[in-house]
């Protein structure tokens, strides 16, 4: 009956105006939008959701959302860098006064753009193109472990299950379903080794399995690592599956796991067109007291104080004197700038140092194909040096008398601080493995730069390097100064979407949801 | 303007020159038609004045009679105007009757252009004559309607000449569009607009701009009388369209017997007048800034014709140069119509092009992005004053370019004004084409066939160029270019059967049956180097010019949909004493998933008179009482269900994230809404004064909300769902009289009423699992601000949240001294974190009360505006009083008195208290203002000229005009009848929008 009455109107108004009944259904779809037939093209239905999910781990752009998901949280945490303007007149992230607007960034950016994307290439892609599936779980625990390491229990096995929309898992399972996903994607590649099906769409390997394989046994390591104090069984058997792996990890800089996009690194504006990040005090006073080759290709000289760099300290308030935000950021906009080298397009997730640094510690842990921990300590500076295009590894890590330096602001005096750590350089043999841990992780920080999320994690698993506490701290008591910030609170996105889901997973979590409160793999205990 | 004037008088006096005279009997004819839509008009009374000599006309409106030259004809017919012609030279005189309102018999145009007695209506309508819109001109032409239709709201652009207006009737209902439907001549008028501004901050893509709309492109000269349609039982029949109500256009046409020439001219001068109060020098910095404004608008219309072929011909021009320096507009408008009358008048045929052309350079911006009304204000100097930085810009020999100056570091919000207005101006290039057939067959005296099309175009154009040395925020090193393109269409075509079979003598039956098709096209093209993409050369703007990576934006959209609809309607009468009206109608909307894209919607409605019913005694002679329920179903935008990617410019790829769809597993169902009304009309005395009283209620559901869900839900964080409840209702009223009418002296009065209370029912329907429990709405994002508006339930729309200071029980503020200046907030209403509940945009009540006074040749009109209720936010003064030390208030000596939070009473200066709870996020719970306000909006002292019965012009009338002159009360430092917006966000705030003007000026109108 509706179809006649509306043939009947269609025929009755056709003469006047000659449009065609054509069915109505169509008429909505934008054509200047790619539609799911003109994507399959090529094989892009798949192919094209990589490159957001490449570009979103660490991402690109807008800059503002990565200074909201990264910059202005882990980056100034992990103590590498800090930004000269007090935000909301000093009572922001870096001064524990958490502000939850920012930080849904961290978590709905991954959702968003990477979750999503996985999901829609795994169902295309799990039983026809394995290889493509491997590569889109390997890249889905590459973002996903950064999430759950900020806030602990995330949304991971239920993703896109309408049945149980919501529902947490615990860090724990998590890190299970990561392993589970690295087994998958490892043995789907291991299949079919050779295959070229992805280098059209690959922005980090140009479509080598190897590689990615490579990668994947280095992030297994990386996560092994990670619950090496919560749970030394798992991690030791995890550890010694990515040792063994027949292709191994990353071994040289080539192996090393960027993401080569043509958009301008977010640090670049974040850094250059807005004066909103420099260096970071503790950066300066390890690197300046290692006279450490690498910080030339890491910062460039202050404008203000030339011949030095300068760092700025973490968590700093509305200094008194200060009429506003931007009079105090006048001040410290002339300290220390990125220097160009890590602002190129390319954005390092993770190098073949880290992996030497792992090996390192995985030997002091006694896992079996970890190999010796000196000189997997000494490789990693060494591989680090060369990354950077730096001279003088082997002066350096011979050095056994230099330490950290104290740290002078010359704007504000009262925040001047001693170093907090004496270690050196140089291995030395006889140290106990807690001093040898300092110096890995110290290393290892200083290699890993500018990825501040990986080096916030390993700080709180380890406590290395010892950074500076931050100078205001208005967490209103549920964030210890000294012992630092250990998670971001779960996201007003989700307590308005899903109060349950939070609910529970809050008691995953085991305590309250703070900036204070451990996540699993954070046992507080000692490292050995 | 020089030019015009002078031209004008050099025409006056060669059209003086000529005159004729003369003096015979003979034998005359013509043709009486309706001007209403030129139809022949049977049995209309054709009488010699003073004498017994008469006529009626016959079925083809046609008479013929022997007459002396210099005879007074008279012809009158029931519901029209008599009009009378005094006997010329000619042999033929054909005459167009006007509806006369008054009468109580009187015609109205109705939906479809379908014309209905007046007395029969089941719901409410109301008219507006054309002189009402013509006689003191706005550049927007509806903008002449504030005060003078009850229940119809207008808010002006606060964007200057040709800028929007936001009209809303019966209140807001609709999270998307509440503007209602123009319709003109019976066809639906395309009336896309070209974007608002939804943020107090800015736009940083070219500022808080208005982005027009097609109203602004119509010449007031070409409306001849204007129906408003308040609700939906009105508007039914054209769906959901014609939701938020129908404001009817007719235009004029060609008369046949000779040819007249109508031109007018409008001269005003505009200034700025209302705006807060600031301390000396910045006063002095402000009046040097404003230029006077001058308006002018000119029109030309020829008509005539012979009794099968008549033609209408109209051209306008506007000059308006703004009180914001730079700021002009230039527009033309042209208007061709043809009509005839064929085959014994069986067939009659209307053709229509209608196109205008406007350039609108710097049009104004408010918020703070692009705004040099930021630096004219904040500026502070104990040396130099503001117009030192005329020079705007200085050598820089590092780039050797000129760089902008300023007496501070510029920041992203506050630039050198005439930077900004040399530097980063925009042109506004806006066009709009209507063309239109009507073809109406008669076949017999109870059937007609009607098929009616049209083609309407609308095009905005915009673009910005920003030079390289604008704030760093706004623009890369290079500078910026902006160029968008919006084009809409819209092709509309209905057929319709009329049929009037004759029953008996007790039951009169009147129905219409037809089908109508409504194509929409829109493309859109945004092409911006982007504040981080760039431009390769510094100061080139072109295409060629852009940086080729994905933060340039270079974007193509297109969106189509179609609806296909038929309809019917049925008024069945009895005696004359009651009607009976039904309407039915069925849309298929390609913008609902196939399943869902069918939806019907009828209304009844029900009229008795009174005074044919019963006995009511001599003194009234009309009444009646009406009531009416109807419902209308919505098919929203082309967006809803979209399903596929965007790409992105550049090699950006394909979007990250999903298009926005329906939630997971449901489907998207037709916006409802239903409503009731109920409404009685009495006249006495003859007609000498009544009024009209109505009720209604109507409730909106079923809308359609884009809401944030789960994460874990599979989307992209967000989706639409069906929901909410929003229900308004309201009283409405017009008391008219006629208190003094004889020869000499004619005085009539229209007082208008109406009320609206508006409450969200239901927000978000929260049982859908992983859909956000929403508490608000947001319908202004506070963003990084503390002025918000948010629907929440109980609440209303246009509710204002703004951040407050906490006060103690003698309402003293709190404010901690300790360390600094530290004003405690107050923070009860968890809802909207952050910020209360500090009033509401809307009135309770508008009153507009209109007069006319005849007396001789002397005319005076004037409209008293009254909006009671309701309150604004001046962010004007907070952002002034947080960025200087400019308000007359932080100067003037005084004290605050505060308490401490342990509540230890202290003083603090009120520059110190000012310019604490200042700034665009400071309290804006301060900045608080009743927008009660009663003006005199309209005033017009006119003189019609004596003409002797032979001089070639037939009436000359100059007037003395002005518009929104002064308020006899007002407490907000702005005017709260304008707006930033002209959608439904940004109501009830001001943050440096343009000043409202107040003009005075001058009105010529030549008729010959």
């Amino acid at each position: 009956m509706k179809n006649i009455s509306k043939l009947l109107a269609c025929f009755f108004v056709l003469g006047i105006v000659g449009n065609s009944c054509s069915d109505l259904e169509d008429i909505n779809d934008n054509p200047r939008d790619i539609t799911q037939e003109q994507l399959e093209v090529d094989f892009q239905q798949v192919g094209s959701k990589y490159k957001p999910i490449f570009e979103s781990i660490y991402q690109y752009t807008p800059a503002w959302s990565y200074q909201l998901q990264q910059n202005l949280n882990a980056d100034v945490y992990s103590g590498y860098m800090t930004n000269p303007r007090p935000f909301v007149a000093g009572a922001n992230n870096t001064t524990y006064n958490l502000v939850s607007g920012w930080n849904d960034f961290i978590w709905s950016v991954p959702y968003n753009n990477v979750m999503n994307n996985v999901k829609t290439i795994s169902d295309l892609t799990e039983n026809d193109f394995p290889t493509l599936y491997a590569t889109a779980l390997i890249l889905k625990v590459e973002a996903m472990h950064r999430v759950s390491d900020v806030f602990g229990p995330i949304i991971y096995t239920s993703f896109g299950d309408l049945e149980n929309v919501g529902e947490y898992d615990s860090q724990q399972e998590a890190y299970d379903a990561f392993f589970t996903d690295l087994d998958i994607a490892v043995e789907n590649l291991m299949a079919d080794i050779d295959s070229e099906r992805f280098t059209a769409f690959d922005l980090s390997y140009g479509g080598n399995y190897r590689q990615w394989v490579k990668a994947a046994n280095s992030l297994r390591l990386r996560l092994a690592i990670r619950i090496s104090k919560v749970d030394p069984v798992k991690a030791k058997l995890e550890g010694e599956k990515a040792l063994a792996q027949p292709l191994g990890l990353m071994v040289t800089n080539d192996d090393s796991f960027f993401v080569n996009s043509s958009l301008s690194h977010p640090l670049a504006t974040i850094d250059n067109s807005w004066g909103d990040i420099r260096m970071n005090a503790s950066m300066e006073s390890i690197l300046t007291g290692y006279n450490d080759a690498r910080i030339s290709s890491y910062f460039d000289e202050s404008i203000d104080y030339a011949g030095e760099h300068k760092g700025i300290r973490n968590g700093l308030p509305l200094l008194p004197g200060y009429e506003d935000e931007l009079a105090q950021k006048a001040d410290y906009i002339g300290f220390s700038t990125l220097n160009e080298s890590v602002k190129t397009p390319s954005v390092q997730l993770m190098t073949a140092a880290e992996v030497y640094f792992l090996k390192a510690e995985a030997a002091l842990r006694g896992w079996t194909g970890a190999g010796d921990a000196q000189s997997n300590y000494e490789q990693g500076i060494i591989t680090s040096f060369d990354q950077r295009g730096a001279s003088g590894a082997a002066t350096y890590i011979a050095d056994n008398t230099s330490t950290p330096a104290d740290y002078v602001d010359p704007v504000t005096p009262s925040n001047n601080i001693a170093a907090l750590s004496n270690v050196t350089v140089a291995w030395n043999a006889g140290d106990t493995n807690e001093v040898k841990l300092e110096k890995i992780i110290t290393q290892k920080w200083i290699a890993m730069f500018p990825e501040g999320q990986e080096a916030w994690s390993e700080f709180r698993r380890t406590g290395y390097p010892r950074i500076f506490p931050v100078v205001s701290n208005q967490s209103a008591g549920a964030i210890d100064t000294d012992i630092q910030i250990r998670r971001i609170p779960f996201v007003d996105s989700e307590l308005s979407t899903n109060a349950t889901g939070v609910a529970n997973a809050v008691s995953l979590l085991g305590g309250p949801d703070n900036g204070g409160t451990r996540v699993w793999w954070d046992t507080g205990g000692p490292n050995f | 303007m020089k030019q015009n004037l002078r031209t004008l008088f050099l025409f006056s006096f060669l059209l003086l020159a000529v005159q004729f005279s003369f003096a015979q009997e003979k034998e005359i004819s013509g043709i009486v038609t309706s001007q209403l839509d030129g139809s022949p008009i049977p049995g209309v009374n054709v009488l010699v004045k003073g004498t017994a000599n008469g006529t009626l006309t016959d079925s083809g409106g046609n008479y013929s009679l022997t007459v002396n030259v210099g005879d007074v004809l008279s012809f009158s017919y029931l519901g029209m105007k008599t009009l009378e012609i005094t006997v010329q030279d000619s042999n033929v005189i054909n005459v167009q009757l006007e509806e006369d309102s008054q009468q109580l018999d009187a015609v109205i145009v109705t939906a479809l252009g379908i014309k209905k007695s007046r007395k029969s209506l089941t719901y409410a309508a109301q008219d507006v004559d054309a002189e009402e819109l013509s006689r003191i001109k706005q550049t927007n032409p509806v903008n002449s309607l504030s005060g003078k239709v009850s229940g119809l709201s207008i808010t002006r652009s606060a964007s200057g000449a040709g800028g929007s207006v936001k009209v809303v009737l019966r209140g807001n209902s609709s999270l998307g569009n509440n503007q209602p439907l123009y319709v003109i001549d019976g066809i639906p008028l395309l009336n896309p607009s070209g974007g608002q501004p939804s943020d107090t901050f800015g736009d940083i893509n070219g500022g808080n701009r208005d982005g027009g709309d097609a109203l602004s492109l119509l010449n007031p000269d070409d409306i001849e009388s204007l129906t408003v349609l308040k609700g939906a039982s009105a508007s039914a029949l054209y769906g959901s369209a014609g939701l938020n109500g129908v404001i009817l256009i007719t235009t004029k046409r060609g008369r046949s017997g000779g040819f007249k020439v109508d031109f007018s001219t409008n001269l005003t001068v505009d200034t700025a007048a209302y705006f807060m109060d600031f301390n000396g020098e910045t006063e002095a910095n402000i009046d040097d800034f404003y230029d006077s404004g001058l308006t002018n608008i000119n029109s030309l219309t020829i008509s005539g014709g012979n009794e099968t072929a008549q033609t209408y011909f109209s051209y306008g021009n506007t000059n308006v140069t703004g009180i914001l320096p730079t700021n002009t507009l230039t527009q033309h408008t042209f208007n061709v119509r043809e009509t005839a009358q064929l085959f014994n008048d069986k067939l009659s045929i209307s053709a229509n092009i209608l196109a205008s052309t406007q350039k609108i350079k710097n049009r104004p911006v408010s918020g703070l992005y692009f705004n040099p009304l930021v630096g004219v204000y904040g500026f502070q100097s104990d040396t130099e004053s503001l117009s030192d930085y005329r020079d705007f810009e200085a050598y820089d020999s590092a780039r050797n370019i000129q760089a902008q100056r300023w007496f501070r570091a510029t920041s992203d919000i506050e630039q050198n004004p005439y930077w900004i207005l040399n530097r980063n101006a925009s042109e506004d290039n806006n066009k709009k084409l209507v063309t239109s057939l009507n073809l109406k067959y008669q076949f017999n005296d109870w059937l007609s066939l009607q098929a009616r099309g049209t083609y309407d175009k609308s095009i905005l154009d915009f673009e910005k160029k920003i030079y390289a040395t604008t704030e760093a925020t706004l623009a890369p090193e290079n500078g910026r270019y902006i160029n968008t393109n919006q084009d809409f269409t819209q092709v509309f075509g209905d057929v319709i059967a009329t049929l009037t079979p004759q029953i008996n003598d007790d039951f009169t039956l009147s129905a219409i049956v037809g089908a109508s098709t409504t194509r929409n096209r829109t493309e859109l093209f945004t092409a911006d180097s982007g504040t981080n993409g760039g431009l390769q050369f510094a100061n080139v703007f072109s295409f060629q010019n852009f940086e080729g990576n994905p933060q340039v934006t270079f974007v193509q959209n297109s969106y189509r949909t179609q609806v296909y609809s038929l309809f019917s309607s049925a008024t069945i009468g009895y005696k004359d004493q009651v009607y009976f009206d039904v309407t039915a109608r069925n849309d298929w909307s390609s913008t609902l998933p196939k399943e869902n894209n069918s939806f019907f919607y009828p209304s009844f409605g029900v009229t008795g008179i009174l005074s044919e019913l019963f006995d009511l005694g001599d003194g009234v002679s009309f009444a009646k009482i009406r009531t009416s329920y109807a419902e209308v179903g919505n098919g929203f935008g082309p967006d809803l269900i979209a399903r596929n990617r965007s790409i992105i410019f550049g090699g950006g790829g394909i979007s990250p994230t999903e298009p926005i769809n329906p939630f997971p597993g449901t489907l998207p169902e037709p916006e409802r809404q239903r409503s009731f009304e109920i409404g009685t009309e009495w006249r006495f005395n003859n007609g000498k004064y009544g009024f009209e009283l109505g009720y209604y209620r109507t409730s909106t559901i079923n809308q359609y909300f884009t809401v944030n869900v789960a994460a874990g839900a599979g989307t992209s964080g967000q989706a639409n769902i069906n929901s909410g409840d929003i229900l308004n209702k309201g009283f409405e009223a017009t008391v008219f009289a006629n208190p003094i009418e004889n020869d000499n002296f004619k005085w009539r009065t229209t007082v208008n009423f109406a009320s609206n209370k508006n409450e969200i029912l239901k927000l978000i329907d929260s049982s859908i699992e992983g859909v956000e429990t929403l508490a608000n709405f947001p319908i202004s994002d506070p963003g990084v601000n503390t002025f918000g508006s948010f629907l929440v339930e109980g609440g209303a729309f246009g509710d204002i949240y703004a951040q407050v200071v906490a006060r103690d029980e003698n309402g003293l503020p709190i404010v901690d001294t300790t360390d600094g200046i530290a004003i405690q907030q107050q923070d009860n209403d968890d809802r909207v974190p952050a910020l209360e509940k500090v009033g509401n945009a809307n009135p309770d009540f508008t009153l507009g009360w209109n007069n006319s006074f005849t007396y001789k040749n002397f005319t005076l009109d004037f409209l008293i505006d009254g909006k009671f209720g309701g309150e604004t936010v001046s962010m004007t003064e907070a952002i002034v009083e947080g960025l200087s030390n400019n308000s007359a208030r932080e100067t003037n000596n005084g004290t605050v008195n505060i308490v401490s939070p342990d509540g230890v009473p202290s003083t603090l200066t009120a520059q110190e208290y000012y310019s604490a709870v200042g700034g665009r996020n400071g309290f804006t719970g301060e900045y608080v203002y009743s927008a009660t306000n009663v003006r005199l909006a309209e005033f017009a002292l006119g003189y019609n000229f004596n003409l002797s019965d032979d001089s070639f012009f037939s009436s000359i009338k100059a007037s003395l005009v002005g518009n929104n002159l002064f308020f006899f009360y007002k407490d907000a430092p702005h005017d709260p009848n304008i707006s930033l917006s002209t959608g439904n966000a940004l109501q009830g705030v001001d943050v440096l929008g343009l000043p409202s003007t107040r003009s005075l000026g001058l009105n010529i109108n030549l008729t010959f």
